[in-house]
């Protein structure tokens, strides 16, 4: 920023003392909350790369394979999210485009031999592309029916990966393999291990997050925080409704089609059964509990997604009882905490903060 | 300058606005009318939000019917709402700076830009505060202040001053009067508080049933009987 926000506003000489001295208040305030965004979104990462350093070293093979599960999900909560949280639009076929981007992930790595790398971003980019057609109706539907019209398109998805299956190594343009052994997606060179695939997906994960972030932050988010204002006042504001609804599809997609492939290259394959529509519901159920508004919410979203289910199965209980547990849940998030559990928890940070930082505010009172 | 020619606009069989003609080319100008007279409908024709049955509109020339609605937004249009429409979970700054995003700036310039509306809708003070703490005026004053980013050329204020205390009034009224010496723009202000219209407009258009009742100097308007029978009422 220049030595002065007023600076080419005014001519010095016409500026009163005063305003001077204000705009000087501003220009640290501005700056103090620029540092404290930086910080943030710093801190972000670091939490996110230090889950994925720190698991590792405490978790057995089977949770391992677990919380990678979780956190390739976390990817893909994170772009409900955005949806929800940013636009208000509730998407059910986030799913959906998780099974597309895996199924380009898996052709790709298969077929093409692409690097894993780039298999990702594809199944990402067609994933991308499909969320922004899956988006189209949101121009015109809103709540309910658009959350129904996107559930149908799931429904669709299901029917075609029913017949056509995830490629497998096989040959032609499905890729499938008939009468031998199915082959199993190859993992990146650097991630071979269960252990340093989870902390490979954790990078993934913390990209994207930063990527959401920023988005959030600049002039896009800005433009979400409008629409979500109301839309008249959006258009009043010069707005192109068209471009940042589907601009939202298009990376909540991208983040759904990244999930995909991650979770592809995590098993090796894919499975057409995992790919319901219902899957799709309790994706946006459980970012909703988890928390739309806060980072955090993506990565709660993906324990419950996978993690919770393994934890009650370790305890000798029915994986499928969280379910109950899940319904209960998302009934308190929707009447009583509507930023979800990573709302409620920040509420708990922010109040222990700033009960340690009131005594230092006493201390420099005069 | 506004230039409406033979406007109508009909939502089924009723006509908000009926073929109305006027010429606004005063730097403040008043809308004022009883409930009903098509003040909003007129704002809304303007804007984009409704679209006319017949007629048309300029601004300082040119036809403001051919754009689309965020296209006068570019143009220099600038409306805000009877309930207003700040952000509540961006800051003072960025809900500015959020308009400014979508109308063309000078690169390097949209800090300057924000602090300049914010310094004379005297919010630089709480520039990093979050939408959710402000109080009325200083919703009412962020809606001017988003009001003058990026060249406007015409400012549409629909009712600015309601629920405002006679003191904040004051001051919205001084800082609405300075717009055009800030940025050079014209100011179209409905509002039913007729001393905000007396004390800031040189120039009123009155309507009553979408019908132009008078236009004028604003002492000459709310002077004129006809105006006073339909709009102020008689003894």
């Amino acid at each position: 920023m220049n030595a002065s926000i007023l600076e080419g506003a005014m001519p010095v000489s016409d500026a009163a003392p005063a305003a001077l001295a204000q705009a000087a208040l501003a220009q640290a305030a501005l700056a103090q909350a620029a540092r404290r965004a930086r910080r943030s979104l710093v801190l972000m990462v670091a939490c996110v790369l230090l889950i994925g350093w720190a698991v590792p070293w405490f978790a057995n093979a089977y949770w391992i394979k677990t919380l990678t599960s979780s956190l390739a999900l976390s990817v893909a909560a994170a772009g409900v999210a955005l949806l929800y949280g940013q636009l208000g639009l509730v998407s059910l076929c986030q799913y959906a485009l998780l099974g597309a981007g895996g199924w380009v992930a898996l052709r790709a790595g298969h077929g093409l031999g692409w690097p894993f790398e780039l298999s990702v971003l594809a199944g990402g980019l067609l994933s991308c592309v499909v969320g922004m057609l899956a988006g189209l109706p949101a121009l015109r539907l809103k709540g309910l029916y658009l959350a129904l019209v996107t559930m149908m398109m799931a429904g669709g998805f299901q029917v075609v990966v029913n017949v056509t299956g995830f490629p497998d190594g096989g040959a032609g343009w499905l890729g499938r393999v008939f009468g031998s052994e199915r082959l199993m997606m190859p993992r990146p060179a650097l991630a071979l291990s269960d252990a340093a695939y989870f902390r490979y997906v954790a990078v993934w994960l913390a990209a994207v997050l930063a990527l959401i972030e920023l988005h959030r932050r600049t002039r896009a988010g800005r433009s979400w925080a409008l629409i979500r204002r109301g839309e008249a006042a959006a258009v009043a504001a010069g707005v192109n409704i068209l471009s940042y609804q589907t601009w939202a599809f298009g990376l909540a997609g991208f983040c759904a089609g990244v999930a995909g492939a991650l979770l592809a290259g995590g098993v090796g394959q894919l499975d057409g059964r995992a790919f319901t529509a219902g899957e799709s519901v309790m994706l946006f159920a459980l970012t909703v509990v988890g928390g739309v508004y806060h980072w955090a919410g993506a990565l709660i979203a993906g324990l419950l997604l996978r993690a919770v289910p393994a934890l009650l199965t370790d305890f000798g209980v029915n994986g499928y009882l969280a379910m109950i547990f899940f319904g209960v849940a998302l009934l308190h998030a929707l009447i009583t905490a509507p930023s979800g559990i990573a709302g409620q928890l920040m509420g708990v940070v922010d109040a222990v903060r700033q009960r340690f930082a009131a005594p230092k505010d006493k201390d420099a009172a005069p | 300058m506004i230039r409406v020619d033979d406007l109508t606009v009909a939502f089924g069989g009723v006509k908000a606005i009926d073929a109305l003609s006027a010429q606004l080319d005063a730097p403040v100008c008043g809308l004022i009318g009883p409930n009903g007279a098509g003040k909003t409908t007129l704002v809304n024709v303007l804007s984009g939000l409704v679209s006319p049955s017949a007629g048309r509109v300029a601004v300082d020339g040119a036809d403001l019917l051919g754009l689309k609605p965020i296209a006068r937004v570019r143009f220099g249009l600038r409306r805000s709402f009877q309930t207003e429409q700040v952000v509540e979970d961006l800051s003072v700054w960025d809900n500015v700076r959020a308009l400014l995003d979508h109308v063309p700036h000078a690169r390097g310039e949209a800090a300057s830009q924000v602090a300049r509306a914010l310094s004379h809708t005297g919010l630089l003070d709480v520039a990093t505060v979050m939408g959710h703490r402000l109080n009325l005026f200083q919703r009412r004053m962020l809606e001017l202040a988003k009001s003058l980013v990026g060249a406007p050329k015409l400012l549409l204020l629909d009712e600015p001053g309601a629920g405002l205390t006679e003191q904040e009034a004051g001051v919205l009224r001084r800082t609405i009067g300075a717009v055009h010496a800030f940025c050079g723009a014209q100011v179209l202000l409905i509002d039913h508080d007729v001393d905000l219209i007396a004390a800031t407009c040189t120039q009123t258009l009155v309507l009553d049933f979408g019908r132009r009742l008078a236009l004028g100097p604003t002492r000459e308007v709310l002077d004129d009987p006809a105006v006073r029978k339909a709009y102020l009422g008689t003894e």
